[in-house]
């Protein structure tokens, strides 16, 4: 009886732990593709950017594991049934913002985006509007689970600075369609500028999402 | 005692088979329907506390209906047993509002009419008096849980896992002490009225001693427990539909409500805490679980800001109040009459 009470105990904390984890890798996701971007507008592909893309890499594994092993758990333990389908779509939207940063920092290996210098600050700023947005959102998202009063004040955080990346990203197009660059360089930096704002745009939709699912979270 | 005793029994049995069908899914219907806890687990847990209520709680109701009429042929008390058994399963198949504890009372005053006993208006005043008091504190403790509940999960800061587990542990223990407070509240009505025709001698089981109106009450409380396991299932799918949209909190917190309504109407030890304090005591009757869970909703509503609210339900309740105990009373009064004049049986003495 105390072995399946004790049992029961050890694996909330340890799905507790996980949940924890999950948003962890968010958080290190964002602090990473910051990083490397400012790497890759230094250095261009070089040795250090090629670090941070595979680290940014095994966090994108790891979130991974981490959500199938949270949803399984969920289902296999038929845990939290009034709200299952809630946080397991929480949880696969925060992958996919995950997935994307993947994405984007391999696009950045790839296809090796020429900015010219005069943009790099903006490009700096840009990346660092949807880390910071993405943070919020994970704060968010990890204040659903544990203290879901605060979720709106996160939300508002999270909708101001996705406005900022669209201002930002706006300006930063206009400015290069402005100049002298060939067409073909200008609408590749435009697709890039677009993508790495596009990560912004997923964390605002994963808020809305949120926002509903915290009003049913509320007994 | 002899085989046709148990044939008298049968329609009070009859009538804890359909209380453990019925009432039971107020206590685990959630529970069960959200999937939080097993059938099973909620069917043996149900089971094993109804009858511990009934055995061991089960004696305050049953002397108040004792005292509202005491029922002193075993013809005529399964006669009142029947026509409640007959009023309920007329009304629910009726889609009408039925509580089985209404039906009883009827019963016992078709009886006292029939027989020409004098019934006693102010136990019956008091008795009435409860149907309205216990939807209303219902009620009022879900209201008051509510803000509680919600204070905590506040403050407490409490992982979503952890909190899910923390219910699930909380709607197994108040659905032991639901079944507890059940048993002891609604024993009476499935037994009471054959208590004072009760042949059994007391029983020693080791260092227990069971007496006859206990021996009574442990088997209304078996019948109950059949009803539990061989029906409640069908009635907790019916209702699971409706009340999947609560929430497994609030589904604790009208569990909570209605129990511990169930309980202050059964407990003597409570009464006694009371009366020894000087402080006002409510009778012991038994209440209907059923309008302890609408109660409860209803408050909860009230919380939430009273959106959603259906008051046609609070008078189809009150309607209840009328009806149920005046279609039982005609019953009753019409089949005594058939019982004594036709099968030449002694319904009262």
């Amino acid at each position: 009886m105390f072995h399946v009470k004790f049992s029961l105990f050890s694996q909330t904390k340890s799905l507790e732990n996980k949940i924890d984890l999950f948003h962890d890798k968010i958080i290190d996701v964002a602090m990473t593709f910051k990083k490397a971007v400012r790497v890759f507008l230094a250095e261009k592909r070089s040795e250090e950017y090629r670090k941070l893309s595979k680290q940014i890499k095994q966090i994108e594994h790891d979130a991974d594991g981490l959500r199938r092993d949270i949803e399984s758990k969920l289902y296999a333990q038929n845990l939290i049934p009034d709200l299952r389908a809630d946080v397991l779509e929480l949880v696969e939207n925060l992958d996919k913002i995950i997935n994307r940063f993947d994405e984007v920092s391999y696009k950045f290996y790839i296809e090796r985006p020429d900015f010219p210098p005069e943009y790099h600050m903006r490009m700096t700023e840009l990346c660092e509007q949807v880390a910071d947005c993405t943070e919020n959102m994970a704060i968010a998202s990890r204040a659903f689970f544990r203290d879901f009063s605060t979720v709106r004040d996160y939300s508002q955080k999270v909708y101001f600075i996705e406005h900022e990346t669209d201002l930002t990203s706006g300006r930063m197009k206009e400015a290069i369609f402005d100049s002298d660059m060939p067409l073909a360089n200008k609408i590749h930096l435009c697709n890039i500028i677009s993508e790495v704002a596009d990560i912004a745009d997923i964390a605002e939709d994963c808020i809305d999402e949120l926002l509903i699912f915290t009003i049913k979270r509320d007994i | 005692m002899d085989l046709s005793y148990f044939i008298f029994l049968s329609s009070g049995l009859f009538l804890g088979w359909s209380l453990g069908a019925n009432d039971a899914a107020n206590i685990f219907g959630t529970a069960v329907g959200t999937k939080m806890v097993k059938f099973r687990t909620a069917a043996i847990i149900a089971s094993v506390f109804i009858i511990i209520g009934a055995v061991f709680a089960g004696g305050g109701t049953s002397k108040t209906l004792d005292e509202l009429g005491s029922v002193n042929a075993l013809p005529g008390a399964f006669m009142v047993a029947l026509s409640a058994a007959l009023a309920v399963y007329w009304m629910v198949n009726s889609s009408l509002p039925v509580s089985t504890t209404q039906a009883i009372v009827g019963s016992i005053v078709g009886w006292n009419f029939y027989s020409g006993y004098e019934t006693d208006y102010a136990i019956l005043s008091k008795i009435v008096s409860t149907w309205i008091i216990c939807p209303i504190l219902s009620g009022g403790i879900a209201i008051a849980l509510y803000y509680l509940v919600r204070l905590i999960i506040k403050h407490s800061k409490m992982h979503l896992i952890r909190q899910d587990l923390y219910t699930r542990i909380g709607l197994i223990l108040v659905g032991a002490f639901g079944a507890y407070a059940l048993g002891a509240n609604n024993i009476a009505n499935v037994m009471g009225v054959f208590v004072d025709s009760s042949p059994f001698a007391p029983l020693n089981i080791g260092r227990f001693v069971l007496s006859g109106p206990q021996i009574l009450f442990l088997l209304g409380g078996i019948a109950i427990s059949v009803g539990v396991f061989t029906y409640s299932h069908k009635i907790i799918r019916t209702i699971g539909s409706g009340v999947m949209s609560m929430s497994p909190m609030i589904a604790w917190i009208v569990v909570v409500s209605q129990s511990l309504v169930l309980f202050i109407f059964a407990s003597q030890g409570l009464q006694n805490l009371l009366s020894s304090n000087g402080l006002p005591t409510l009778p012991l009757v038994p209440v209907s679980s059923s309008q302890a869970v609408i109660g409860a909703v209803m408050g909860i509503g009230i919380a939430k800001g009273g959106r959603g609210i259906r008051w046609s339900i609070l008078c189809r309740i009150a309607l209840g109040w009328i009806t149920t105990p005046a279609i039982s009373a005609l019953i009753c009064f019409i089949s005594l009459f058939f019982l004594e004049n036709v099968f030449n049986l002694t319904v009262y003495r």
